[in-house]
């Protein structure tokens, strides 16, 4: 990966998203540093301090540097299961979430998609095709998700109505992998 | 380069009662005390800690939710960190644990940590970091402010680590993949602190991994105590004036612990040991040895005197 500061039209895109969930008050002075790999085509986006900011590029080589909180494409930001946490500890939730029954928490931890059954709310007016943090009772983000239906059609009983993307389970099903 | 003592009846008894190689109880006996005791608290499983990760919750909210589930715990010497007493299920299969509410880690790593005495906004430098137990309790210690420079030359590890640190919610660590000692010689950085609980033989989670009584070889104390030897160089010269470094491991041999320490204050004239409130006396004799008196102030911690893995910290001042 190589480290750089987020061009303006990269940080116009994570303004966005921050923004689509609420939490660009939160973030508007915090400090990002894009990171490129595969000659430029893939970027993720990693949250640092002002001082890590200023150092990360003059170390040679760095594994990683601070948290990775989502993948930059070239005009959507997917956050990852860090960047979800952080959206949703600091930001409003009120939009683009769903929240799960206990049991669907426990089996979006296994990196399951998510059935009508097991969501007890969700945002107003979700679309098809929508990324959604979702959410455990405990309102601790557990995972992001995709929409496959709108609106009431999401909570319909018996059908996989949210896929899910990444999920905090992945740190340790991924660790001991090479 | 490693000790040994002559054969007696006692280390013949004891090794024969433990299931130990006969070398190894022989040195025991030279300094650990109550050795009994000792030996029978090696048979037990260990006492197991939490510490909370107050980057994403607190003490009090994450004792609450992990008790609802069925979980008991026990405060100890250090606030962040629970000694469970009772677990309802496996400590790492709760959402909370995922999630990065709390780290699975032994209290004696948390105590090498609070021998730091981080504050916010230092640079500190972790030179044998993975998997990231104590680069993430400095992280919070820190509340993500200064930077920490974290060291790991195996790939696996520092993938491993990175898992951690992101799961525990760490964003001012830089992860570097490479050798400690040559990577730091390149680094022009001067750090207020310096961690480095260096790789070792391990003989103080024999406790853990009962087949290191016979598999732990003198030869591996020498290699160790090589290596770390290098390696303690190395960070000290990466201490700023006035800055701390932490020099731990995970075993009780003092060709691993003492000796390295002492040997460093011997080329060193402007370092100091500052001593701890945990654990006790460091040893200022081993055998025909001897070493610097300072070394009082280095700190061993026995799990059957304080219910840790077995441990050696020496916090050093550079002047």
């Amino acid at each position: 990966l190589i480290y750089s500061k987020p061009a303006r039209n990269e940080r116009t895109i994570i303004n966005r998203a921050l923004d689509r969930w609420g939490a660009f008050e939160y973030f508007k002075d915090k400090h990002f540093v894009v990171g490129k790999y595969d000659r430029g085509k893939k970027a993720f986006v990693f949250l640092v301090n002002e001082k890590l900011e200023q150092v990360a590029s003059d170390l040679a080589d760095p594994y990683s540097v601070g948290l990775a909180i989502g993948e930059l494409g070239k005009k959507q930001f997917i956050p990852s299961i860090a960047g979800a946490d952080l959206f949703a500890r600091h930001g409003k939730r009120n939009e683009f979430y769903i929240i799960v029954s206990e049991k669907g928490e426990k089996l979006v931890l296994y990196g399951r998609d998510i059935m009508g059954d097991s969501i007890t709310e969700a945002s107003d007016n979700l679309a098809e095709n929508e990324l959604v943090i979702v959410l455990s009772r405990a309102s601790d983000a557990i995972a992001l998700g995709r929409t496959r239906f709108s609106g009431r059609l999401l909570f319909q009983k018996g059908k996989v109505t949210v896929s899910t993307i990444t999920d905090a389970g992945y740190y340790l099903r991924e660790e001991g992998q090479p | 380069l490693t000790l040994l003592f002559p054969r007696t009846a006692q280390s013949i008894d004891l090794s024969a009662e433990y299931g130990y190689d006969e070398w190894l109880v022989g040195r025991f006996i030279q300094y650990v005390p109550d050795i009994r005791d000792f030996l029978a608290k090696m048979e037990k499983a260990p006492v197991r800690y939490i510490r909370v990760n107050t980057l994403k919750t607190s003490i009090k909210d994450l004792a609450i939710r992990l008790q609802s589930k069925g979980f008991e715990f026990k405060s100890t010497s250090i606030p962040e960190v629970l000694a469970v007493k009772k677990a309802s299920i496996s400590l790492g299969a709760t959402s909370e644990y995922l999630l990065g509410h709390y780290y699975i880690q032994d209290l004696s790593s948390c105590i090498a940590v609070e021998a730091l005495d981080i504050k916010p906004n230092q640079m500190v430098l972790d030179m044998a970091a993975a998997p990231g137990g104590k680069t993430t309790f400095m992280a919070q210690k820190m509340q993500n402010s200064g930077i920490i420079i974290a060291m790991e030359s195996n790939g696996r590890r520092a993938r491993s680590m990175s898992f951690n640190l992101a799961r525990c919610g760490v964003y001012n660590t830089c992860i570097l993949k490479t050798n400690a000692v040559q990577a730091a010689d390149k680094l022009e950085i001067k750090f207020d602190r310096v961690l480095l609980d260096a790789p070792c033989s391990c003989e103080g989670v024999i406790a853990r991994d009962p087949t290191r009584k016979r598999s732990h070889k003198p030869e591996d104390v020498d290699y160790c105590s090589k290596i770390q030897d290098n390696m303690i160089e190395s960070a000290i010269n990466h201490v700023r004036p006035g800055g701390i470094l932490v020099y731990s491991t995970c075993s009780f041999a003092p060709e691993e612990n003492e000796m390295v320490v002492d040997r460093i204050l011997k080329d060193y004239s402007s370092v100091s040991v500052e001593p701890i409130p945990y654990g006790i006396n460091g040893l200022v004799k081993f055998g025909d040895l001897s070493f610097a008196d300072e070394m009082i102030d280095t700190r061993r911690l026995y799990p059957h005197l304080h219910d840790t893995t077995g441990f050696f910290i020496a916090r050093l001042r550079v002047n």
